[in-house]
């Protein structure tokens, strides 16, 4: 956090340029004291960034105000009916289905990196606990152990926790924000990059205990984790009335992952304009501010981890039942990076931007990098596969991101309009404001 | 013009005994005693580096002195939590004003009131009827108290960034009066305003000690200001107290003049 | 009693447990926290003993510390190549307050090149002394050279355009541009470890000290270390370059007020943090025969570890933190099993960063309360 005493400006603004397009524009309020402040500074986007804002104002005045909301129930709809324009088990619900859980994830970060601005690293840590949630709970990993709730009649015979998924989504969703807390804590009282660096520690810590869980050794002869052989065991969902999911048919894991993103969408929704997600972006904006309005600090900001990680752990767990496997070298370091790149490139501190980030990168991982564009490299004469430089291509994403439109895809519905990185101090500005005084008569309301 | 209104017993609002601030080798604040008495503008004012905002972060909770006592009421707080400070009935703003950036003006003074709000994880996500309500009495709070510090209504929505110099002052005063404090410290609340604007200042200083019943503590430059409206001085060099008293006897003090001038010659 | 007078207990709000933690470990304890291991492996060598080789049937137990010692030097000379790699994060931190995340990988570009440059400059195992010598000097200064200019390439292009962004922003690109480098030695030598020639026969033995046996690799780590610490402390000392850097360091503002070209000494700093890393990768590939696209990343950790350990800003910091946490490696490694090592570093890494973020020889970071 920012020294106090300092003399130093602290931007107030996110201290990054960009014109601000935000899905829900205040109608009428369209960048007035910004636009030529950042018009001279832009020189030759300037005119095209103008432009568009005029366009932008006018569609804005023809819409009606609800127009936001309705787009958001007509994609909900949309979601909800896409599978049946594909056959059951389509390739391409089959990355639909992952960027659905991919975009849980981003929301999931969203709250810690984007709410809060804690940058962690090390979210693949909540991806793997989720995972082994489900294969403690619902797999016949612990094979002494004979419980079972709610599962299907096959599985109520196997040996091993055996839990309904559902349970399975709280236990994750428990133990993850448990998790969330344990990380967090160490991390209160440093400043951000020193924050991404211990996160990232203790992410690749549990790797290293994922894959050598084999060889720790809990009472009874069972061991921690299969490590890099994996649990693969695991149970498919199962619900009384629906029956057992199988790999024959997408459509249940799709409506499955839906729901739960639905979910999780609701609740940041909820939080975003509430008293906790004003705390999170105050305590983002100025941790010395925020606390000196009474915010407290530890608690705040481990609710942020806490939450975070327990949408992880969900994802996480449906990940592994979807993959039929829960196996260590699926946690690494690089998954923290591309959930990461989800919600950077969605934008930071957007809803509907991790949504955005989420869909967009898994189906560009899942979908059009190995399916669609694959062999372009050869076509161009390359001698390597697409999916060969896919991390090349995140980290080329990155970069752009950051230098050439920091907000996002679908920037913070607060940064509505362009921001300039300083606060303005300039005595002019004070001459361009309407005389108003401080009432010195009349009594309070 | 000052018209006393401490009496001779009256109760104070914080007392500061002995108090030191010491970064490694630098004694920044060295042995300051302070009373504020309920009621009351008290201003401290001395040469830049003398001190005074230092002394502002240790009675907020932001520095931890390095020896002395805070007192506020009949609390010890000096080693207390800044936002358990700000719980108990203390506000304050800045010298370079801190806005949050990404939230509107109302926003602004909303989170202002966050110590005064009971909604927690489940009812900020269940949203019952009692939320929603004290959601809705927050905002009206927050619009009342920007028109009250004089923000023209078009400002209340726009982004605190966005907001012109003078405005941004203004909302940061009515954020640092959302959580319903008893004592006020304002950090050079004056800084680049012009003498129309300091004087309507000081006047609403004056209405916030009567109408809300606030003791204010203030660091300030102006010297008309600090003659105007304060009830009391204290002038701080190079981290000590060199002379207290009431406006006029403090400006006549030798010390001070030496400490703002340099040695007569 | 009076109202404003005070009762004779006056309640006390908030105790900050973590705090007090904070002020009794202190440089000693952590200290003794890093001496622990070696210690206690030191302890059990001389009670317990150890197995060290098999004589008709038995193991021989021996009772010294010549195991202990011969993870001194492997630890040390380890420590050697993460100390030249610790620098350059030191450095730049202490310039510009960011973490070049995508360092480690500019080492391991700096691996990949030298290995590129033996065949380039006709290097192989049947090169006689002279050819292998000359030939290596020059890959050193090449290597030292590309992995030089690389870091400053990655500077303009990441860093320097989001100067006055938020801190995540520079960091998102430094991971973005880490992922690129990687995704270039993918492509470059593929995706498993790669052996490499022992140009140097860095596994011979040259001598023993106490029982402890001296190979060329431990020696030429040292040897292509020392000398250019040795020389990288003269330059910041005694040039007026150097003396830019420190400014800068301390105060840009007041550096630029000077005079003092700052874009420019930010250009060196990494220039010369490259290029240590660049030295760095040379010696990684002789020493450890193997070359590993991977490699970038956990050398890196270890060498950011390193740095913060031994305190961030510090040269002197890195290089004993280099060397230190090299030791604690090569005792993770032998004595728990490699699988472990890395928690046991990083383990390390969150406690310096929890308890003592300023490390051994760091001053009091720039922290508020």
């Amino acid at each position: 956090m920012s020294s106090v005493g300092d003399d130093k400006q602290t931007p107030v603004g996110d201290g990054v340029p960009g014109a601000g397009d935000a899905p829900v524009p205040a109608a009428g309020q369209a960048a007035s004291t910004g636009t030529e402040a950042g018009a001279a500074r832009d020189g030759g986007f300037a005119e095209l960034r103008a432009q568009l804002r005029e366009w932008r104002a006018a569609i804005d005045r023809v819409l009606p105000p609800w127009w936001s909301r309705g787009l958001a129930i007509a994609l909900i709809v949309i979601g909800i009916v896409l599978p049946f324009f594909f056959s059951v088990d389509s390739g391409f619900m089959n990355a639909t289905i992952i960027a659905v859980a991919y975009a849980v994830m981003a929301l999931g970060l969203n709250i810690v990196v984007g709410f809060a601005g804690l940058l962690d690293l090390g979210y693949v840590a909540f991806y793997a606990l989720g995972a082994y949630s489900l294969g403690w709970f619902g797999s016949g990993f612990f094979y002494k152990a004979h419980i079972h709730v709610l599962v299907s009649p096959v599985a109520g015979t196997l040996p091993g926790i055996h839990l309904n998924f559902l349970l399975v989504l709280l236990a994750a969703a428990l133990i993850c924000a448990f998790a969330g807390m344990i990380i967090g804590l160490p991390t209160l009282r440093l400043r951000g990059d020193y924050i991404a660096i211990v996160t990232l520690a203790f992410g690749e810590i549990i790797g290293v205990v994922a894959v050598n869980g084999q060889s720790v050794h809990l009472s009874g002869g069972e061991t921690l984790t299969a490590g890099n052989l994996g649990i693969s065991a695991v149970d498919p969902p199962y619900f009384p009335g629906i029956g057992l999911f199988n790999e024959l048919n997408l459509r249940p894991w799709y409506w499955l992952i839906l729901g739960v993103m639905l979910l999780v969408l609701f609740v940041n929704l909820r939080l975003r304009d509430s008293r906790l997600g004003r705390a999170w972006i105050a305590l983002r904006e100025d941790e010395v501010a925020a606390v000196s309005m009474g915010i407290p600090v530890v608690r705040t900001k481990l609710m942020a981890y806490s939450i975070g990680a327990a949408f992880g752990g969900m994802s996480g767990a449906f990940f592994g039942t979807y993959f039929t496997v829960v196996n260590a070298e699926q946690f690494q370091f690089g998954f923290s990076i591309f959930i990461l790149a989800m919600v950077i490139i969605g934008g930071l501190g957007s809803i509907w931007g991790a949504v955005a980030g989420g869909l967009l990168l898994g189906y560009i991982n899942y979908y059009l990098i190995p399916d669609v564009l694959n062999s372009l490299p050869s076509k161009l004469g390359l001698n390597f596969q697409l999916t060969e430089i896919e991390f090349g291509i995140y980290g080329f994403l990155l970069v752009m991101m950051m230098i050439l439109r920091p907000q996002g895809l679908i920037p913070e519905r607060r940064r509505r309009l362009e921001l300039t990185a300083k606060v303005s101090v300039s005595s002019t500005d004070a001459e361009l404001a309407e005389p108003s005084s401080f009432r010195t008569t009349g009594v309070e309301e | 013009m000052t018209t006393s209104t401490v009496a001779p017993s009256a109760t104070f609002a914080m007392r500061v005994e002995r108090l030191v601030k010491e970064f490694g080798g630098l004694r920044a604040v060295d042995d300051v005693s302070l009373d504020i008495p309920q009621h009351s503008i008290v201003s401290m004012i001395g040469p830049n580096g003398a001190g005074k905002t230092t002394v502002f972060n240790m009675l907020t909770g932001l520095y931890k002195p390095t020896s002395g006592r805070i007192l506020f009421g009949r609390r010890d707080i000096t080693r207390a939590r800044p936002d358990i400070i700000t719980g108990l009935g203390v506000a304050r703003t800045f010298q370079n004003i801190r806005l949050f950036g990404a939230m509107s003006a109302v926003e602004n003074v909303i989170v202002g009131r966050h110590a005064r709000m009971r909604a927690g994880l489940f009812g900020s996500i269940l949203r019952p009827p009692w939320v929603r309500r004290e959601e809705r009495a927050v905002r009206e709070r927050a619009r009342e108290l920007l028109a009250y510090v004089g923000l023209r209504e078009e400002g209340f929505d726009q982004l605190a960034a966005q907001l012109p110099y003078g405005d941004q002052r203004r909302v940061e005063i009515a954020r640092a009066l959302a959580s319903d404090p008893t004592l006020l410290l304002l950090d050079e609340p004056t800084a680049g305003m012009n003498p129309q604007e300091s004087s309507a200042l000081t006047g609403f200083m004056r209405q916030l000690r009567d109408e809300l019943r606030l003791t204010i503590l203030l660091i300030e430059h102006d010297m008309k200001v600090v003659m105007d409206v304060s009830e009391r001085v204290t002038v701080l060099d190079h981290g000590q107290k060199i002379a207290e008293g009431p406006p006029e006897e403090v400006r006549a003090n030798p010390d001070v003049i030496e400490a703002y001038l340099g040695a007569p010659q | 009693m009076e109202a404003g007078s005070l009762t004779p207990r006056t309640p006390v709000i908030a105790v900050r447990p973590l705090a007090a933690i904070r002020r009794y470990v202190g440089r000693w304890g952590l200290i003794v926290a890093l001496a622990i291991l070696p210690i206690y492996y030191g302890v059990r060598d001389l009670t317990h003993g150890y197995a060290a080789g098999v004589v008709a049937g038995h193991p021989v137990i021996h009772h010294d510390l010549t195991q202990l010692g011969f993870n001194f030097a492997v630890g040390i000379s380890n420590g050697a190549i993460w100390a030249l790699i610790a620098i350059g994060y030191t450095l730049v931190y202490g310039i510009i307050e960011l973490i070049n995340f995508a360092h480690g990988d500019v080492f391991m570009i700096g691996s990949f090149t030298a290995v590129g440059l033996w065949g380039t400059f006709g290097i192989g195992l049947s090169t006689g002394t002279a050819g292998v010598i000359g030939g290596l000097l020059g890959t050193l200064v090449v290597t030292m050279i590309v992995c030089g200019v690389l870091n400053v390439l990655i500077e303009r292009v990441a860093y320097r355009p989001l100067r006055s962004a938020p801190k995540l922003a520079p960091l998102i690109t430094a991971v973005g541009f880490s992922f690129i480098l990687q995704n270039v030695g993918l492509l470059w030598r593929g995706g498993s470890p790669q052996s490499v020639n022992d140009l140097t026969r860095q596994g011979d033995t040259v001598f023993h000290i106490f029982g402890v046996p001296i190979v060329r690799g431990y020696l030429m780590a040292l040897a292509v270390m020392i000398p250019l610490v040795f020389l990288l402390g003269r330059f910041i000392s005694a040039t007026r370059m150097g003396r830019a850097m420190r400014a800068t360091a301390q105060d840009p503002e007041a550096a630029r007020l000077m005079g003092i070209n700052v874009n420019l000494t930010i250009s060196l700093t990494f220039l010369l943090g490259g290029a240590l890393a660049g030295a760095a990768g040379l010696v990684y590939a002789l020493y450890n025969t193997n070359i590993w696209y991977f490699q970038g990343f956990k050398a890196g950790l270890i060498a950011f570890t390193a740095a913060v350990m031994g305190g961030i800003g510090n040269v002197r910091g890195a290089v004993l933190g280099g060397l230190i946490i090299g030791v604690i490696q090569a005792l993770a490694d032998s004595r728990m099993g490699p699988q472990w090592t890395e928690a046991v570093v990083f383990g390390y890494l969150i406690m310096i960063m929890v308890l003592r973020p300023r490390g051994l020889l760091g001053e009091e970071t720039r922290e508020a309360g």
